[in-house]
């Protein structure tokens, strides 16, 4: 019976030929530095599934965000778990994507055929620090608001546009509740969506390529 | 690199591809493990180290030393070395440098080697690049102050609730009274002889919502002779703090709302068994958060007599001492008792202290005003103060 839904179900989806592309090919012989990306995949799901957790009780208002963090952390049944994962998942995965881009670089993998997956690596590098900054804010505690504060500084210090940026970046001339809506919108849509894009495409340029191997002396 | 080049690369990958594994199961069998770990240590970290409380965001209170986040401490140090005129340069220009570099790395360097032994100077500068960053944060770890003093952060609500029972006692009482039942103000410069109406009653709990409680402590009622206390109105209170003393008065006189059981046991003065001595630690102080260091305090009407602690409540003021061991003739219990004497009028000006109050206050005098619990059991009570029906035992 099972393998009769199998196959029914194969022969509409494929399973077979995903099977033998995917996962039954040969790659060549590699190290536990290989392990990063995977490690950094899985990082951003464990940020995305706790992050909706968070988006359930967390209100992105100036007057309700502490308080909401707050019964997230006291009231709400393994809230402290869950935002407790996501805040220290938020460091790993910033230091898992850059010594990822840091193995590829050392290890030359970055070299033909493999130049558009490093493209993707550095947007994806960009976009996790952008997680990283938009999500330092929701808090709103003393250290989020000054530390976006001085964060949304230093892009206005930039010649002849500056001013202009800061004044996007917090929609306004001072961090307000408009700027809580943009960095929590930015967080929880735009940046995952970009970085979900990103991410399909470098793996399947991964799988399409397959992964580098260790190059050897002279090589 | 050329079509030759390319093709010799390509044949090389089929070959180690040939002598590789297999993705599934051997590279998915590495990943899943490291993932795995990841898991262990992720809520290792949520269970153990927890995420650090921090107050209430306060943009009044411009005090506060800013912190990035960790990863971008790096940038931030580097920004001290590119001052006033050329901040910019540590702004912009290296970012963007650094952001292109990264991005067209595959488009400048072009050489086809791919070991570190013939990329020798690509592979020194990124090295370079990556100590820099880690000194560059270190250095911003070892120079960041640390934090004027680690704040209390109440979190919970009857945390709150007790922060805003003190600090309602501090900032409040001189004028509100120490139930908020109001009344002839004395003693406080400026609101001599004003009559407050009591804020303990249904009508301002009814009629006055949270926000208005917060914005009226905020920046006070000039109209009225309140003073601001938000920390952006010239006042002391931090929003966190507001936030508190709202909480506390919203939980301890509006009928709707139900004290949290801890905060009652934790506010109360503890009862005194039979015998027992009080001390300041645990009996006196509560009573003089509550009812006393509000004006005794520095910088108010009070013949420089300070109670914010053991020693000041024993020591200071110009009549002092107010406070003398053994003697229930001490200023503080004639006071108390609403005599008037050279050293002030009856304490607390506006209303008594309960009966059974001041009667604590009688028993740590006479037993010996001890300052800690552990001391105070070493103590024995006068005769006086023991049932009559329990004849003394002599020491054995």
């Amino acid at each position: 019976m099972a393998e009769r839904v199998f196959t029914w179900l194969d022969e509409r989806l494929g399973l077979t030929a995903i099977y033998n592309t995917v996962l039954d090919r040969k790659v060549p012989k590699v190290n536990w530095w290989y392990t990063l990306g995977s490690a950094s995949l899985f990082l951003f799901v464990i940020q995305a599934v706790t992050g909706m957790f968070l988006t359930v009780y967390y209100v992105p208002s100036p007057d309700h965000a502490y308080d909401s963090v707050q019964y997230i952390m006291n009231g709400v049944a393994f809230g402290w778990l869950i935002r407790g994962i996501h805040h220290w998942g938020a460091s790993l995965m910033v230091l898992f994507v850059f010594i990822h881009m840091l193995r590829t670089f050392f290890f030359g993998a970055y070299k033909y055929p493999r130049e558009v997956t490093w493209l993707t690596g550095v947007f994806l590098l960009l976009t996790t620090l952008g997680m990283g900054f938009t999500g330092y804010l929701l808090p709103w505690n003393q250290r989020a608001y000054w530390a976006t504060t001085v964060g949304t500084e230093i892009p206005g210090t930039a010649p002849f546009i500056g001013s202009f940026i800061e004044r996007i970046l917090r929609g306004g001339t001072d961090l307000s509740a408009v700027t809580l809506a943009r960095f929590f919108a930015v967080h929880i849509w735009f940046l995952p969506a970009i970085i979900l894009l990103l991410i399909a495409v470098h793996m399947y340029l991964v799988i399409r390529l397959g992964i580098s191997n260790i190059p050897k002396e002279g090589e | 690199m050329n079509e030759e080049q390319k093709k010799e690369l390509i044949e090389k990958y089929k070959a180690e591809k040939a002598k590789g594994v297999k993705f599934w199961p051997d590279i998915i069998y590495k990943d899943l493990l490291v993932s795995f770990a990841l898991f262990i240590l992720l809520v290792g970290l949520a269970i153990f180290v927890g995420v650090a409380n921090e107050p209430p965001a306060d943009p009044s209170d411009s005090s506060y030393i800013p912190r990035p986040e960790w990863y971008f401490l790096f940038l931030f140090e580097l920004l001290k070395y590119f001052p006033g005129q050329i901040e910019w340069i540590g702004t912009t220009v290296l970012p963007t440098i650094a952001v292109l570099a990264l991005l067209l790395l595959p488009f400048y360097d072009r050489s086809p080697f791919r070991h570190w032994r013939k990329r020798r100077l690509g592979v020194t500068i990124m090295s370079v690049v990556v100590v820099g960053m880690v000194a560059l944060t270190i250095m911003a770890v070892a120079t960041t102050p640390p934090a004027a003093e680690e704040e209390v952060v109440a979190a919970t609500l009857p945390e709150q609730i007790l922060l805003g029972e003190e600090l309602y006692g501090v900032h409040c009482v001189e004028c509100h009274g120490a139930e908020g039942e109001g009344g002839e103000i004395t003693g406080v410069e400026g609101l001599e002889g004003v009559v407050l109406d009591p804020i303990n009653a249904r009508d301002v709990m009814y009629t006055f919502t949270d926000e208005t409680l917060f914005n009226i402590i905020d920046y006070g009622q000039p109209d009225l002779g309140m003073p601001p206390f938000g920390l952006g109105y010239g006042g002391e209170l931090r929003r966190g703090d507001i936030i508190a003393v709202v909480n506390f008065m919203r939980y301890t006189w509006d009928d709707r709302a139900e004290l949290p059981q801890e905060v009652a046991q934790a506010s109360a003065v503890p009862a005194l068994a039979e015998g027992e001595v009080p001390s300041y630690e645990v009996h006196i102080q509560p009573m003089i958060k509550r009812y006393c260091v509000s004006c005794h305090r520095p910088g108010k009407k009070n013949n420089n007599y300070l109670m914010r602690d053991y020693n000041e409540i024993m020591t200071t003021g110009d009549h002092a001492p107010n406070v003398v061991a053994g003697d229930l003739g001490s200023n503080t219990i004639r006071m108390l008792h609403r005599e008037e004497i050279e050293a002030g009028g009856p304490m607390p000006p506006t209303k008594a202290l309960k009966p059974e109050l001041i009667l604590i206050w009688e028993k740590w005098i006479a037993g010996g005003a001890p300052n800690t619990a552990a001391e105070a059991a070493g103590l024995t009570l006068p005769a006086e103060f023991l049932p009559v029906e329990a004849t003394p035992t002599a020491a054995p």
